[in-house]
Order: structure tokens, then sequence, then C-alpha cells
């Protein structure tokens, strides 16, 4: 097994040819294969890359991707039988719990660490340490928010000038949407039954109220933020008045959520950024491509939640050095290049906390397609991020608190019930 | 001196590689699942006895007795999810089974197009889940739904229902989904024990007066028996164990209103990583499995006399 000494050794020894020699260190064909594994999405992407990366940087990479439902609990149950994956994608959710059960290894001590760090917005700099804020777990797959998205060609057609500012607004407009008929039911929020859809919706909009949901501690604290209230009561309303379709509350991912959108009959949509792309950029999908579905501000404080997944490396990786020329490859800048970021904003869409990437005329062109980049570039700014989902107990909170904001959505439950449930089912899973 | 195995440990021998097979494939991960139920389990930290098995390292994590048993019971969710589970257990064994005997009682008689029609009735068995799910989401959905659009054209209404809107209403479309990939199994199996039964049963009870419902009452029904056991029993375990439809449509939404003991089951052990709780969760509904056969077998195979 390469030790930490050794390995740092090497590392200075071809650190310092590759300043000397302009990167020449990869130029010899990796020893040992190098095993990455991913969850389902785009996987003839990743092949190309990957092809891309064995010959241009000499690796033998073996790419495998697992179905998203299985995917970490399959990598966990692999770990179990002692098979190693050198470098993993891993989502936020699990990467402390990956950590402090020793799958994944920080990756500060690495060559190159230092100048990705500061290239990186400093919010999703946060978001990828460890819990202890002490170590970076890993490097960024993506990142995405939540945005607020309106069908440009039904507000005209209903006479309404300017997208709504403010979600009082918006509901008057889905209001009169709704009375006038242009829309049986004007807003699509995305309150899908996924871990990518009600909660951190509902992150959103209390951010978006300039509300907090967890405090410094990590206790849940929406029962005592008037914030949360609002949002909730505002919700409750919109479902109550028919301006959402019933059947979101029963969508199963985000990505089916969005396809609603595509057919045109909503006005009001807020989703992961990214999903604007295929909503406003694929006219052979969508009803409202190209670029007649537009982004505006999330309305209030505009903050929404933001998140980043990322590339980890195995801490029994026994190719310790290949392992981590591949992770900077996929999440970083190998040589000075951001091949694989680059691809994933331009194919699509997802985003990377890298600002300098959104200075690069290819990336300014392909956003130009389907989004305003500077509008986009201003909400990221905004974007929020927690530190909950570092906690042991928040998957589970995560998953069963969608039960009780579905249940305050549609009033069974009161709002100041449901907010003080929320608390006791955090308290509960401590 | 040659060995000599005596008769019984010769027809041992030949089926002990069978029997190997079954304890790898079947017998120990019952076991090992079972023992799970009664420990602390992190897959990410094995720590604690092991035991080598084939020379492969099997951990057996932290035994914390009946610990998961005590947590599962104690949770509302968990009891709330039962009551759900029985329902729906009772009402896809009862649709199933009815559907099952109605199809067969039309494709045992004769008439034209017969072949073709038992041909198509094993479709819907043949999908995928995931494609079933899928396929009727399409023909339900409140946006997009072809019936819907049916209803809508033929003027019967003026705004689309939304089928998965209440709770109970979500339940009962996949109680009704389930059924419409289930029941082409129920059928063919009654379909064959209704070949199987003597034409001259029929003809001494047609001698003797009886009429359609009569001969079907004396002569089908108790020749049925034990088929009907057989499909009782395989509808009742699906029931109980039917996950995918519920990925696929709802994911035990809206609120926890379609969640089942086995999807509270499933999301216990592999989105909270709590396989400990999980299994014990999934063992609860092997227990009524086993309960509900042999309550079946009580009931339908009692009195039932095999020919000898």
């Amino acid at each position: 097994m390469t030790t930490r000494r050794a390995f740092l050794g090497t590392a200075g020894l071809l650190g310092a040819s590759a300043v000397l020699a302009d990167g020449r260190w990869g130029l010899a064909r990796a020893d040992k294969p190098v095993n990455l594994s991913g969850w389902v999405f785009k996987p003839d992407t990743v092949k190309d890359y990957i092809d891309f990366y064995n010959n241009k940087h000499h690796g033998q990479v073996k790419y495998e991707a697992i179905p998203w439902a299985q995917y970490h609990p399959t990598m966990e149950t692999r770990a179990l039988a002692g098979e190693i994956v050198d470098v993993m994608y891993c989502n936020h959710n699990n990467r402390e719990r990956w950590y402090e059960n020793g799958l994944l290894r920080p990756v500060d001590d690495l060559p190159g660490v230092d100048e990705l760090k500061k290239k990186m917005t400093p919010a999703n700099l946060d978001s990828l340490k460890s819990k202890d804020g002490t170590k970076l777990l890993g490097l960024p797959y993506f990142t995405s928010l939540f945005i607020l998205i309106y069908n440009e060609p039904m507000l005209q057609q209903a006479g309404i000038k300017a997208p709504a500012k403010s979600w009082d607004e918006l509901v008057e407009h889905c209001m009169k949407l709704k009375k006038d008929k242009v829309s049986e039911t004007p807003f699509l929020p995305n309150w899908n039954n996924s871990p990518s859809g009600t909660m951190p919706q509902f992150m959103s909009d209390c951010f978006s109220e300039g509300a907090n949901v967890f405090d410094a501690k990590n206790r849940v604290i929406v029962d005592q933020e008037p914030g949360v209230a609002k949002a909730m009561e505002r919700w409750q309303k919109v479902y109550k008045a028919d301006l959402v379709n019933p059947e979101v509350l029963t969508k199963t991912s985000s990505t089916d959520t969005h396809r609603l959108f595509w057919s045109g009959r909503y006005a009001y949509h807020t989703n992961h950024s990214y999903y604007l792309k295929t909503i406003a950029a694929e006219p052979e999908n969508s009803k409202l491509a190209p670029k007649k579905a537009k982004m505006v501000m999330y309305p209030g404080t505009g903050q929404s939640y933001m998140w980043t997944d990322s590339y980890v490396v195995n801490a029994k990786s026994k190719n310790l050095e290949d392992a981590w020329k591949l992770t900077r490859f996929l999440g970083g800048n190998l040589n000075g290049d951001w091949y694989v970021q680059r691809q994933w904003c331009l194919i699509s869409g997802l985003d990377n906390p890298y600002p300098e990437m959104y200075d690069h005329p290819e990336i300014i062109a392909s956003y130009d397609k389907w989004i305003d980049l500077k509008l986009l570039r201003e909400q990221y700014k905004k974007g929020k991020v927690i530190s909950a989902y570092k906690e042991p107990w928040y998957g589970e909170y995560d998953t069963k608190a969608v039960a009780i904001v579905h249940n305050m959505i549609r009033g069974t439950t009161a709002v100041p019930k449901g907010l003080k449930e929320l608390v006791a089912l955090q308290k509960s899973l401590v | 001196m040659p060995l000599r195995l005596s008769e019984g440990w010769f027809a041992f021998a030949l089926v002990l590689p069978a029997l190997l097979g079954i304890f790898v494939v079947v017998l120990f991960p019952l076991a090992y699942s079972l023992w799970l139920s009664f420990t602390d389990v992190n897959l990410l930290r094995a720590t604690g006895p092991a035991i080598e098995l084939f020379g492969v390292r099997v951990p057996l994590f932290r035994w914390v007795g009946l610990q998961n048993y005590a947590r599962i019971f104690d949770d509302p969710l968990y009891w709330s999810s039962l009551w759900r589970t029985l329902y729906f257990v009772g009402a896809f064994v009862l649709e199933a089974t009815l559907m099952g005997l109605g199809m067969a009682l039309v494709l045992n008689e004769r008439f034209a197009g017969r072949p073709l029609m038992r041909s198509l009735l094993l479709i819907p068995w043949s999908l995928s889940r995931v494609v079933v799910g899928l396929l009727w989401v399409g023909i339900l959905d409140f946006e997009f739904g072809a019936l819907n659009g049916l209803l809508h054209n033929w003027g019967l209404i003026d705004r689309s229902i939304a089928f998965f809107k209440e709770g109970f209403t979500a339940l009962n479309v996949l109680v009704s989904v389930y059924m419409w990939n289930q029941a082409p199994f129920a059928t063919l199996l009654f379909l064959a024990g209704m070949q199987s039964v003597p034409e001259d049963l029929y003809s001494a009870a047609e001698v003797d007066g009886a009429g359609y419902w009569q001969r079907f009452r004396f002569v089908t029904l108790p020749a049925l028996r034990p088929i009907l056991f057989l499909v009782l029993v395989l509808a009742t375990v699906n029931g109980f164990l039917m996950l995918d439809l519920i990925y696929v449509l709802t994911m035990g939404g809206p609120a926890n209103e379609t969640t089942t003991i086995s999807w509270l089951g499933f999301q216990t052990a592999f989105a909270f990583f709590k396989f400990g709780p999980g299994t014990a969760i999934l063992y609860t509904l092997t227990a009524l499995c086993l309960l509900v056969t042999i309550v079946y077998q009580r009931l339908i195979l009692g009195r039932f006399e095999p020919e000898r």
C-alpha cells in the first residue's frame, strides 16, 4: 500500500518535473488501471471523456455506471466485500458518512489542490469540506441551485408584461391565468417525492423569505422562523386554489417534473438550474424551445438552495497517484484544461463552482442559446449552502420530512403543527 | 479396497451438489439476512465477529437482540404501513383471483379467436413492472394521460381527473395496475386446472340436469381447489412484496399514503442505510406471508383429498 510519505515523495518529484517539463508527468502510461464508478447520467458522455483521458493523458481508466437508486448502497457493499474503486462519484448527502467511515480520503495533501481551492467559489468549497471544516473531501462533479423559470409566450398571451418579482406577484399572475382560462394549473413547483424535489424546494423558498431552516448547530428551527410559515402558507394557498398540478406530489424525480413544463401549459416553474437547458434549448422535446422559457431572479431575498456533488478518492486506493490525476481531470483542470467541467456545461448545462470557466467564449456562446448567463451567475452569488447534510441523521430526516411538508401543502396538517412536526422529527433522529 | 457406498449414501452423494447450490443461493442468504435483523449493521465499518465461508470473510456485526424489532414496532409509520399493506394485499388478491378466474372461464369456452386471445392474455404478465408502471402513467396522468384525454374528448369531464392526488385513490390505482399485470398468470393456472377436469363429470352433471352455474359450483370449483390454493398463495406473497410499481408510480406518496411495508423496508435499508431495522421490517413481512399461507392451507386444502 502507498504510504503518505512515499506518495508525497513521488508526487514532489513528479511535480518538479511537471514544472520543468510542461506537465510531462503523464507521458508514461499508468502502470495499473484506475477504476471509476458513477451513477448513470449520460454514460456515453462519460465514456467519451474517459477515452479522451486514456488517449491524451495515457491513462488506463475503467469506467462503470451504476443506476442512481442503487449507487451509494452498491458502493458500500463493494467496500464491505473488499473491492477498491479508486475514484467514485459521491453525492453531498453521503460524503461525510463515507469520510467518517474511512471509504474516502481527504485530498488536501495532494498536489495542485491549493490552486483549485483558490479558484472555487467559497460557498461550494465549504460544502465540499468535512463537517469540522478542516478537510476537503473531494473535487466538484457539478453544482446547482433552484431557479425560477417562466413561460414568456403564456405571460404575453395573458397581457402580463413582466415576470413576477415577488411571490405575491407570482400568485397574482397564476390566479389571473387560471381565471382567464389560459392555464388550468399555471404553477409547477418541484414538489416531487424524491430527495431532489420537495425538501430542496422547501429550503429554497424558506431562504427566499429570509428564513433559516437549520441553526449553526444544524438543528431544525423552522418553528421559530416566520419566513418558513409564510412560505408554507403560500404553498397551501396555491394548492387549495388549484394553481398547481396535484400529481406533482407523486412524481418520482425532478427530471419527470421538469418535463411537464415542456408542454407549455404552465406559466412558472421552479427547479434545478440545468433543467432550463432541455426546456429552452431542445425543440425536439420542448414546446418552449428555443428560449421561450426564461429564468428570472428567485423572488424575495433572491436566495435559493445550492449544493455540490463530487468525485472522491478511495482511502484504500493502491494507485493514489493515478487516482488523483484522474480526479483532477474530472473535477479540476489537469494541466490547466477544464475539459470535463467544460463538457458538462456544454452538453447538459451542469454548472461548476469555478467562476473563471464562465469567461470561456465557448461556454458563453453555448449558454446564450438557452439562458441569460449573467443572470444565472448573479443567481449563483445568492446560492445558499447548508451543512446539515453532513449530519448522520440528515438522509432519513430529508426523506421522512417530505410527508410532513406534503401534508402542509394539502392542508391536512396546519402549518404551525407541521413545522413543529419537522422539528420533532429531527430531534427523534439525533 | 474400492470404496462402496450404501444406496442411501450414493443417492445423497448425487444430490449433494444441488444441496450445496441451494445452501449457497437460498439458505445462507436467508439465515444471514435474518441474523442481520438482530444486529447493528454498518457496511463501511464491519467491526465485530466474522465467519469465513469458502474463503470469504462474512461479518456478523454487533448483536443488538430484539432492539431493531422494538424500534420498528414503536414507529407509527410502521403500523400505518402495515394496515395499508393488508388492505393492498386483500384488495389485490381478491381482484386478481376473481379476474383470473373470470378470464379463465371465458377462455375455456369455444369461440372464434380463442387461441389468439389466450396468447394476447400473456402480454401484461410478460412485461417488466417498470414498463407496466410507465405504461399506466401514460394512461392515467393528470397532464397527458390518455384516459383523461378520451374522457375529455367524449365530453364526460371538464377537468382532468388526478388519479394520484389522494392517497387512498392512488393506493387503489396501484392495486388495479398490479392486478392488470398479475391476473393473466392466475388465468393461466385456472385454465390449466379447468383443462384437467374430465369431460365425463360435466356430461354426468348435464344428465342430472345441472345448468352452467351448477356445473361451475359443483364440478369446476371443487376440481380447482388445489389451483385456487396456489393462486391465492402466489398472489398474497406477490402482493406483500410488491415494490417496483410504487417506485415508478408514487414513491410512497402523496405524504406516506401509498407507503407499504415493502417500500418502508426498502427505504429504511437502502435510503437511510439502516440495514438492521430494514431487514427487521422485511422479516415481519415474511412472517405475515407464512402465516397467511398456513391459513390458506388449512382453509382450502384441509379437506382436500388428492387422488391416490
